[in-house]
């Protein structure tokens, strides 16, 4: 069951479903839901497992920053990637 | 050491006597290219190296009197990724690509960025190359707050770390000297005992031991890493960095809003594609008048005849034929460079994405697609911006159907034909004919992807660089390095066609208008043959001509007759061709004075053989319609040939395309027919 962002700190979303400015870690198993191409282009990308994003646009397609790589996503990745929201937004 | 010795097996080239050669490597929009051009400036060139459909750029350097060759890879994430860039760059790391086996790697690094880097780094360090690193974007980092030290980062690679800078040039000189006496060593190693292999084997096991790990990027060994090194080497960053992302998400959200971002997408690419036109109006005009004196200056010096012909029509007309697109060709990619570098492409191809995508195109296709109405040929060759294979072949395989600015002249005459002093209805007809290109365009993208091309597409994952000023040094080599390619890949197959087509319509010759007494009577009373109708003549006796009435019966049902027929054979080679064989045509019994100016009414009173009107409404729809969907461009076929490596690809282009405009014809012509009620 897919919990809205807003609800709960710690719980586990789809990325696609943030809100713009928040900010969350990618869960470990949350890359391996994608075929591997894209997890090891995403991971290469700077987005790997546990790391910190932030939100510059949110929907889908949505835009996160990866340290200070912004990276647009399609609906089709950015809905199969959860996250753990972070207490500090 | 097993990433060392995995291509040492490889044979090394063993040229001694060839320059020192270096690798430029590095992650995406890290200033590598901008770096590149500003160490070789003129002295470099688009490769394709064997094996591979990826493009790099070779230049050389001087340092003292050492020469350098560099090679500048493209871009990537990492080196075991399934992308043929990815490929391209571990096979010339392992010596595996002829003409690619560097002596030395210099390694980009954006200091903005430069935990990615560091762990791509890492990986190519661990391969057993002697390396240099160059830190760019330095001054950008030093504006947030960042500085770094180079030597702690030398020492923490285990090679020269340099601060270069692509747009000022600082720290070039000291980045070629450590370079040559990298790359000297390397060749001096190959020499030794144990050579090549030994050499590598030591170097990898050396960096191993100094803790830079074998992994690939996006691993936790590599990012836990990058991230020591990077907070041993770097001070800490300030709230300068805040007020950035500020600023960009600000332009982001602009540039990448559902509604807000198309409109500015369209109004730059206006501004763009409007800047094309015009400007590029100006050398185009130039080179028609250079070459017209060309024409004239050969008919003045050699004797009419067939050598005069051959010089003046084939090769002066066949040269014009390819330098004339040279100016679009240039200002496009110039421009399209400086809006690559500022960041804003990548938002631009961000917002149409979705639009593109119902459609089976991503959004990079836009582009490629809207300068295709400038012309055809740096529409397809800009289709390189596109990552996926199929997505590519698919925006190749459709862009000669936007409407070109080589159909303005056939639309302008055949509107004007068909709503003489109705300008409304010929404006409207006018925007109908891109419309229907457009639609053509995007309707066989759609079946291409759903049969030849079928294979979902990549979904979109695209870095969005960062904003900034774009290099126009870059700018100006990218419109050269562009135009120089399109010169050399198409130049010859355009002069060599223009060549044929003059022989299909210089021979045989026609016969000589017979001098009868009857014909000498009359001399004074009838006006002699004018240059149009000796030219009609030829035109009709001649290979061309026999084509022509051999075709008749198939373009009969599309309402054309023989003459018109020809023309449109004639103008196989360059669609704008047919207004002047138009000209040509209706001219016969014309005074030449007027021709230009009533060209349309002369359309309007010309007869077929059996005295009925050449150009019946139905017969002019038919004929633009033709016009808006046929291929008639092979310049656009050989630089297709060139861009897919296939002639496969570039005849199924033309068999699609010409299908399509036949049927498209026909059903116009039948329906104009019905709805007029007469042929």
């Amino acid at each position: 069951m897919v919990q809205p962002a807003t609800t709960q700190s710690n719980a586990r979303i789809p990325l696609n479903q943030l809100k713009r400015g928040q900010r969350a870690t990618v869960d470990c198993s949350a890359l391996t839901e994608l075929p591997e191409r894209e997890r090891c282009l995403l991971a290469a990308m700077g987005m790997a497992d546990a790391c910190k994003v932030r939100v510059c646009r949110s929907g889908s397609p949505c835009i996160i920053q990866v340290d200070t790589t912004r990276i647009g996503l399609s609906r089709e990745l950015a809905s199969r990637i959860t996250v753990t929201l972070c207490d500090r937004e | 050491m097993a990433e060392a010795s995995e291509g040492a097996a490889s044979a090394a080239e063993g040229d001694e006597s060839r320059p020192l050669r270096v690798a430029l490597l590095g992650n995406p929009n890290t200033g590598k290219t901008t770096l590149f051009n500003r160490i070789c400036g003129l002295r470099s060139k688009t490769a394709n190296f064997p094996g591979s459909t990826v493009e790099s750029h070779v230049g050389s350097a001087l340092d003292g009197a050492t020469p350098l060759e560099l090679i500048d890879l493209p871009g990537i994430y990492g080196l075991r990724l399934e992308l043929p860039e990815s490929k391209l760059c571990l096979d010339c790391l392992e010596g595996r690509v002829t003409g690619c086996d560097p002596d030395a790697v210099l390694l980009v690094l954006d200091a903005t960025n430069l935990a990615r880097g560091l762990a791509l780094g890492a990986s190519v360090l661990r391969r057993g190359r002697q390396c240099v690193a160059a830190v760019t974007m330095t001054d950008v980092a030093s504006r947030g707050g960042l500085s770094l030290d180079m030597k702690r980062l030398s020492a923490r690679l285990g090679c020269p770390a340099v601060a270069a800078s692509g747009r000022s040039g600082e720290g070039i000189g000291q980045l070629l000297h450590a370079l040559a006496e990298s790359a000297r060593e390397f060749r001096l190693g190959q020499q030794s005992a144990g050579g090549e292999s030994l050499q590598r084997t030591s170097l990898a096991a050396a960096r191993s031991a100094a803790g830079v790990p074998s992994s690939e990027p996006g691993s936790r060994e590599s990012a836990d890493w990058a991230a020591g090194v990077l907070a041993e080497v770097a001070g800490s960053s300030s709230a300068a960095n805040d007020a950035h992302d500020l600023m960009t998400d600000r332009l982001d959200h602009a540039f990448t809003h559902p509604l807000l971002g198309l409109v500015t997408f369209a109004a730059v690419m206006t501004a763009l594609f409007g800047t094309i036109f015009w400007l590029a109006g100006f050398p185009m005009d130039a080179i028609d008048a250079l070459f017209t004196s060309l024409g004239g200056l050969v008919e003045r010096i050699i004797p009419p005849g067939l050598i005069q012909e051959l010089l003046r029509d084939g090769i002066v007309g066949g040269i014009a034929g390819t330098v004339v697109f040279i100016p679009q060709i240039a200002l496009l990619f110039f421009l399209l460079s400086l809006l690559e570098d500022s960041g804003y492409l990548a938002r631009a191809a961000f917002a149409v994405d979705r639009n593109m995508r119902r459609v089976g195109l991503p959004g990079q296709a836009f582009i490629p697609l809207l300068s295709s109405h400038a012309c055809a040929l740096p529409g397809i060759m800009s289709a390189r911006l596109i990552p996926d294979r199929r997505d590519r072949l698919a925006t190749i395989l459709v862009a000669p159907f936007l409407s070109c600015s080589a159909r303005v002249p056939v639309y302008v005459l055949l509107t004007s034909l068909l709503f003489q002093g109705r300008p409304f209805m010929a404006g409207a007809a006018f925007v109908g004919c891109y419309l229907l290109g457009a639609t053509a365009a995007f309707a066989s993208a759609f079946i291409a992807r759903k049969t030849i091309l079928r294979g979902a597409s990549r979904p979109m994952m695209l870095e969005l660089p960062p904003y900034r000023i774009p290099s126009i040094r870059s700018a100006l080599i990218a419109a050269g390095d562009r135009s120089l390619m399109f010169l050399r890949s198409a130049g010859g197959v355009i002069l060599a066609i223009c060549v044929l087509m003059w022989w299909l319509q210089a021979f045989p010759r026609a016969s000589e208008s017979p001098e009868t007494p009857v014909a000498a009577n009359a001399a004074e009373t009838l006006p002699a043959p004018t240059e149009a109708e000796a030219a009609r003549a030829q035109r009709s006796a001649s290979f061309a001509g026999m084509l022509g009435r051999t075709a008749e019966p198939i373009f009969a049902p599309l309402g054309f007759d023989r003459q018109v027929t020809v023309s449109v054979l004639a103008s196989f080679l360059a669609r704008e061709v047919f207004v002047g064989s138009m000209k040509v045509l209706v001219a016969a019994g014309e005074n030449d004075a007027e021709m230009d100016e009533g060209t349309v009414a002369a359309m309007r009173e010309a007869k077929r053989d059996d005295g009925s009107p050449v150009f019946t409404t139905a017969t002019s729809a038919s004929l633009l319609v033709f016009y808006v969907l046929a291929m008639q461009c092979l310049p656009t076929l050989a630089v297709t040939r060139r861009e897919t490596g296939s002639w496969k690809w570039a005849l199924l282009q033309l068999g699609w395309m010409t299908a399509i405009a036949y049927c498209a014809a026909f059903v116009t012509h039948q329906l104009v027919v019905a709805a007029v009620g007469a042929p």
